[in-house]
């Protein structure tokens, strides 16, 4: 038995008045009562959090764990590590690994491996198409009743229009959801950056707004038509954000992530830094602008999950000329404390209950019904808890990262508000 | 004189007076070789020409400038930049140059930002960028300065005419930077498709209309289109690029008298310009070519700490 003293505490909707005690007996939170109410149990494990937040443990729907096939990246093991150190107790596995996850079988494999690893639980996410060859829908019922808890072909989006009508059609009865990753493929062929200053100035070849703009509006589009909903990932621009928010209010059943990178750098990063390669990523950091309508979506609910779209890569991989580098920034580890930091910094223009809210019950409401609970606190749910303070100050040191990816933005800077305790299931992993 | 840049990336952090050391020194040079007058020497300094992209005209024209100060010159060429470079990763090549004593790495590569990255990656060795993909080619625009403010004097209020493919040109971007900065007045011209959306980032206007931008030029400025870059087609034929963006005789009738063609170069006779034009009296595309000699030669010398 466990008892977090003291705690406040954030259930998944909102943080309550006063603070409270947990009691946790094996892998459940057995009582919820204000401080001081507790009776001791003999032997419990009390731990002293005085003022910090508990809440929900928070879930991640999209990192990518490049096992199999990528092991020298990262691995399922060190990933569900890396996320539980970050502050998550759920990450969402991409598909696009090499073979990609398209089969029953495979599904087994992500999510027996992930239960092995002892870190955060790892939910598996299917390819749409057998190969990702944008072809032929995969065996999607199979692969959920293994445990694929959305489909989507990240990495790139589903390119034929057909197919991914289709796939939405074949997922609604599955209760599972297709997630797209927004882009025009032969708009952002080649790109480098985004279209804007930054690319007049470099020659480096922008992916335009639009690029995304049209993949949303084509989402949406059948979203409405359909009256099946779809998850749109790593939202970069302002354009989309106002094309979502239309569709929202008119009803359209779509649903849509941010990363914190995209809250917190813009295109300026690549000029400054002298074209350091840490700052390439897909869809590329977009302008000061697009960053501002970021935020302004996050404070009106536009926005429904933050989402880290860690993309390890090796050293040797990574660290090459800007145009010679693989697209991606890793952040699992740091990216909760980068929000944190810059909602401080920016004078908390988001209420705290809907910053939270983007970790907990926003993303478990992309995942499937029967997955809903992981983004609340409640008794008699599972001991899935992160714990946080505002208030730490720490310095990113990525020669302490579980994850195999070495390089990224934030190493070496200090941040304020970090997860401090994490809590799968009733088991501590990440007790700072 | 201490020259305050340790590596050359781009001329945009540089200042007016900067680039007129180099104007001065360029032209103090050359009036030294026509006068049969030695240049100072930089005896037992050695460069490397690192060219990853290749290009015979800027690496011959920096090996001369390197031999006429004496200085030991390598060439280390490798064929096709991608797929070489990736056995052997950049950094270890980098690191194995300066440990065979190089002093001055110029690099020419298809990545915007080798340079730097090189320079991140070197711990003594200077580099001077000789075109970085579709980025900066700063030696190239100091000549193209160098050969126009030979012919005008001062540069001041001229109007410079940069035409063509400027999307893919890294010889655009960094000459805009530097007539600008001379104080000259730029604006550029061709087809719109080709011109960057976010022209203003890059401080220049746009004309669409070829002849009437011609008209108001005192430098006309052509560029070659660069067909190989576009992924999906640019131009509908070679014959219509000519009629509509080509330089042609017709065309340069209606220029001003004095107003010089430059190019550079290697040039595509019958798309951006006809052969009139490029081997007129109004063309100054043979003289670039020479004058990219002393320019290159002014600026390994300021880099590698000569006296004056
Ligand atoms: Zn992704």
């Amino acid at each position: 038995m466990i008892i977090l003293k003291g705690v406040k505490l954030f259930d998944g909707e909102r943080l309550r008045e006063g603070l409270y005690d947990l009691l946790i007996e094996g892998r459940i939170v057995k009582r919820i009562v204000p401080t001081g109410n507790m009776n001791m149990f003999e032997g419990a494990k009390v731990i002293d959090l005085s003022g910090k937040i508990a809440c929900p443990g928070f879930i991640d729907i999209h990192v990518h764990l490049r096992e199999p096939g990528g092991e020298w990246r990262e691995e399922i093991k060190s990933g569900a590590l890396a996320g539980a150190y970050g502050g998550f107790t759920t990450i969402v596995a991409m598909p696009n690994t090499n073979p990609p996850i398209d089969s029953p079988e495979l599904v087994r494999f992500v999510k027996l491996t992930g239960e092995r690893a002892k870190g955060a639980k790892v939910l598996p996410a299917g390819s749409v198409s057998k190969g990702r060859e944008g072809k032929e829908l995969t065996e999607m019922a199979r692969m959920v009743k293994e445990g694929a808890v959305l489909f989507t072909e990240d990495g790139s989006p589903t390119v034929r229009t057909d197919l991914l009508r289709s796939a939405m059609l074949y997922a609604k009865d599955l209760g599972v959801r297709i997630m797209e990753h927004p882009e025009d493929p032969y708009l952002s062929e080649n790109g480098q950056i985004n279209e804007g200053k930054v690319s007049a100035i470099s020659g480096l070849k922008g992916i335009p707004a639009t690029s995304e703009l049209i993949d949303v509006e084509r989402c949406i589009a059948l979203s409405r038509e359909l009256d099946v909903p779809i998850h749109i990932t790593h939202v970069s621009t302002a354009l989309a954000i106002r094309a979502i928010r239309k569709a929202k209010e008119e009803g359209v059943k779509v649903t849509c992530d941010v990363t914190p990178h995209h809250l917190t750098l813009d295109e300026s990063k690549i000029l400054e830094s002298g074209y350091d390669s840490v700052y390439k990523v897909r869809p590329p950091l977009r302008s000061l602008e697009d960053v501002e309508a970021l935020w302004d979506a996050l404070r009106n609910g536009v926005i429904d999950a933050i989402a880290t779209d860690h993309a390890p890569y090796h050293i040797d991989e990574k660290d090459l000329p800007f145009e010679e580098a693989p697209s991606g920034i890793a952040s699992l580890e740091c990216a909760v404390a980068v929000v944190l930091d810059a909602w401080e910094k920016r004078n908390r223009p988001v209420s705290l209950d809907r910053l939270l809210r983007l970790f907990t019950s926003g993303p478990s409401r992309v995942l499937p019904e029967s997955y809903r609970s992981l983004g609340y606190l409640r008794e008699g749910g599972f001991a899935d808890i992160t714990v946080i303070d505002l208030d730490k100050v720490s310095r990113v040191d990525v020669s302490t990262w579980k994850s195999k990816a070495r390089l990224t933005p934030w190493n070496g800077l200090s941040l304020k508000g970090w997860p401090i305790l994490t809590m799968v299931e009733g088991e501590i992993i990440n007790d700072i | 004189m201490e020259w305050r840049h340790k590596h050359l990336f781009d001329i945009d952090d540089w200042s007016r007076e900067d680039i007129e050391s180099v104007l001065n020194l360029a032209s103090e040079f050359e009036r030294r070789l026509d006068s049969k007058e030695s240049l100072p020497s930089l005896k037992g300094r050695t460069l490397v020409n690192f060219f990853l992209e290749s290009s015979t005209r800027t690496r011959v024209s920096f090996e001369i400038a390197a031999k006429l100060l004496g200085i030991n010159v390598m060439n280390w060429a490798t064929a096709s930049s991608s797929m070489a470079v990736k056995g052997e990763s950049l950094k270890d090549t980098v690191w194995t140059l300066e440990s065979m004593g190089v002093d001055m790495i110029v690099i020419r590569s298809s990545w915007v930002g080798a340079p730097q990255y090189i320079a991140r990656k070197a711990r003594r060795a200077r580099v001077i960028n000789a075109g970085d993909g579709t980025h900066a080619h700063p030696t190239q625009a100091l000549l193209d300065i160098y050969t126009a403010w030979k012919r005008f004097g001062s540069l001041e209020g001229k109007r410079v005419l940069i035409a063509g493919d400027i999307v893919q040109s890294r010889v655009a971007r960094s000459d805009i930077i530097g007539f600008k900065k001379m104080g000259a007045y730029v604006f550029v011209s061709g087809p719109r498709n080709m011109v960057p959306l976010h022209l203003d980032a890059l401080g220049v206007s746009y004309e669409p209309d070829f002849i009437k931008a011609v008209k108001e030029a005192d430098v006309i400025y052509l560029l070659r289109v660069q067909k190989e870059r576009w992924k999906a087609s640019a131009i509908p034929s070679d014959y219509e690029y000519h009629m509509n963006f080509g330089c042609r005789e017709e065309v340069l009738k209606e220029a001003k008298p004095e107003a010089i063609v430059m190019h550079p170069g290697p040039i595509n006779r019958g798309v951006e310009l006809s052969s009139e034009v490029a081997d007129g009296p109004q063309s100054l595309i043979l003289e670039q070519v020479r004058n990219g000699v002393m320019v290159r030669t002014a600026l390994l010398y300021l880099y590698l700490g000569g006296e004056r």
